[in-house]
């Protein structure tokens, strides 16, 4: 099973002056099970791919297939709110979706909108919340009494509550410390391992798309212009020049290494990987 | 929320988008008055073959006007029934047992819809031929001779421009909320009253939040660039009074004297 965008476009206030075209003959297949980053300059149309994939916006024309379900433009759509569960979508600046007196309350808002009862709801929330490193003993504080950082985390912890088998996350780490950024990356890469869960970021981060990322798509004006391993992509000078794509650390720093004589395989992607295999090849000589 | 046309600007060009806001605001006033004036329904005629012009004249669609007029209908068709309960006099029109309409109650209204139907047309010329920073601009103009008597003319300009430049702002974030709480499970459309009060909760509190917090940080960076509020500015954008403006302005007094002079000779 793959999710499939076929010859789907986007426009923004159809029929009026400033109509504006966001998508354009989109053909795309996502790999379920994997870690795929979509990247591009913003303005692209990364957030407006994004939100097709749980049915808030619909398509102009054209179609998108996902978990069973086809989702045509101009046809109604019934039952979405069935997807949404399946497909969860975190925002960008996704603190600002909070409202309820308590943060254990509000992480299980989104359970119980599905209709399951309170007791499970709550459950489902500590786990969530344990999930993004939430200590228990703030469950019953304000979410607006917390730094920005935890709000965002409680945001994620709404929708993962949710047990979506699809996580779309919409730029996640923005304006998060490094650290956080860290935190939150291996959060979701740890989903994807051992729950087997779906994981699309949207992501401004190349490096660490480059550290984690197994498929990319780089988007360029409303269309797809790359859409393939990371590794291909990144390690590809004549790719990264063209869509002038800020070059990861590590590939600078391996070509550097290759320069100077090392055989550096093409499939490490993490400075741990290259310390390890320098230190066997120091070791050599 | 995207069917909001009414106030909204569109970015054309046309010989209506070309005038100055003070000439434009100022025409609407007195053609608005003349809408209001008179009595005769050749009058009417004019004033709706005239409008109509202007309308052509600003390349908006007709179908636009259309859409801002919707929302008005509710309110006409009560109007209508008000009229037929309450006016008693004229010829007979319909009579069912003690329930009878009198041709002046439709006559009323018709002349009520015909006015709010011409002047809200005028209002949308303007809102949607000026850009909103150069309606405040023009208000601000209009009203700097009030500070004569030490009205804050300038903070009330100041006021709607920020009230106005945030409208679409806060029609985004209220978008990007409930976005974010559809993908949480709430439905806005469907649901029983409970789950409905529970939807729009969800939606006004972080919208309140955000509102807040974008005034917050308005006011700071105002401050910050060193705003003071009864401090003369000097202004980036300078509005001409030019000859067509005057044309402009003249058109609409005449027409405004014509519809005076209408009470009396027709």
């Amino acid at each position: 099973m793959a999710i499939k965008f076929k010859s789907l476009s986007y426009i923004y206030d159809e029929g009026m002056p400033y109509a504006h075209k966001a998508l354009d003959d989109i053909n795309l297949e996502l790999v379920e099970g994997k870690v795929t980053a979509i990247i591009g300059e913003t303005g692209s149309g990364k957030s407006t791919l994004v939100e097709h994939l749980n049915a808030l916006l619909l398509p102009s024309s054209g179609s998108l297939e996902i978990l069973d379900r086809e989702i045509v433009a101009r046809e109604k759509n019934k039952g979405l709110k069935a997807l949404r569960k399946e497909v969860g979508l975190v925002f960008q600046f996704s603190e600002y979706q909070l409202f309820e007196e308590t943060i254990l309350k509000d992480v299980a808002f989104g359970p119980k909108n599905y209709g399951i009862s309170e007791e499970e709801a709550n459950d489902k929330a500590r786990k969530a919340l344990k999930l993004v490193g939430i200590d228990e003993k703030m469950f019953d504080v304000s979410p607006f009494d917390i730094s920005g950082g935890q709000k965002r985390r409680i945001a994620i912890a709404g929708i993962l509550a949710l047990e979506p088998s699809v996580l779309v996350l919409d730029e996640p780490t923005a304006g998060l410390d490094p650290k956080g950024a860290q935190e939150m990356i291996e959060i979701f890469i740890t989903l994807n391992r051992k729950q087997g869960k779906t994981i699309i970021i949207v992501s401004h981060d190349n490096e660490m798309v480059y550290n984690y990322a197994e498929n990319t798509v780089l988007m360029e004006k409303g269309r797809i212009a790359y859409c393939g391993p990371t590794l291909e992509l990144f390690n590809n000078d004549e790719l990264v020049r063209k869509y002038h794509l800020l070059e990861p650390q590590l590939v600078s720093f391996k070509r550097m290494l290759k320069e100077e004589g090392f055989k550096v395989p093409a499939e490490i992607r993490t400075i741990g990987e290259l310390a390890k295999y320098m230190g066997k090849e120091v070791r050599k000589r | 929320m995207n069917n909001l046309v009414f106030g909204k600007y569109i970015p054309i060009k046309s010989p209506i988008h070309d005038l100055d806001p003070r000439a434009k605001i100022a025409a609407l006033f007195v053609m608005i008055a003349a809408v209001f004036i008179p009595k005769s329904w050749y009058c009417y005629a004019l004033l709706g073959v005239i409008i109509l012009g202007i309308v052509l004249l600003s390349h908006i669609k007709i179908t636009m006007i259309l859409k801002a007029l919707k929302p008005t209908m509710f309110m006409m068709a009560f109007l209508l029934i008000i009229n037929c309960l309450t006016v008693k006099t004229g010829t007979v029109l319909l009579s069912y047992k003690s329930f009878v309409i009198y041709s002046d109650a439709v006559l009323n209204t018709l002349f009520i819809v015909v006015r709010l139907l011409l002047m809200i047309m005028l209002t949308t010329i303007l809102t949607a031929t000026t850009k909103p920073l150069d309606l405040t601009l023009g208000i601000e103009s209009l009203l700097s001779p009030l500070k004569v008597i030490h009205f804050p003319y300038h903070e009330i300009a100041m006021m709607i421009s920020i009230a106005l430049r945030f409208i679409p702002t806060i029609i985004e974030e209220t978008m990007r909320i409930m976005n974010s709480q559809k993908s949480r499970g709430v439905d806005f459309e469907e649901g029983k009253l409970r789950e409905k009060i529970n939807a729009i909760l969800s939606l006004i509190i972080p919208l309140f939040t955000v509102a807040f917090q974008r005034a917050f940080e308005l006011a700071d960076a105002m401050e910050a660039r060193g705003y003071v509020p009864d401090q003369e500015r000097t202004k980036y954008h300078t509005l001409k009074f030019r000859f067509k403006d005057f044309l402009f302005l003249l058109f609409a007094h005449i027409l405004l004297a014509l519809m005076i002079l209408s009470r009396f000779y027709l």
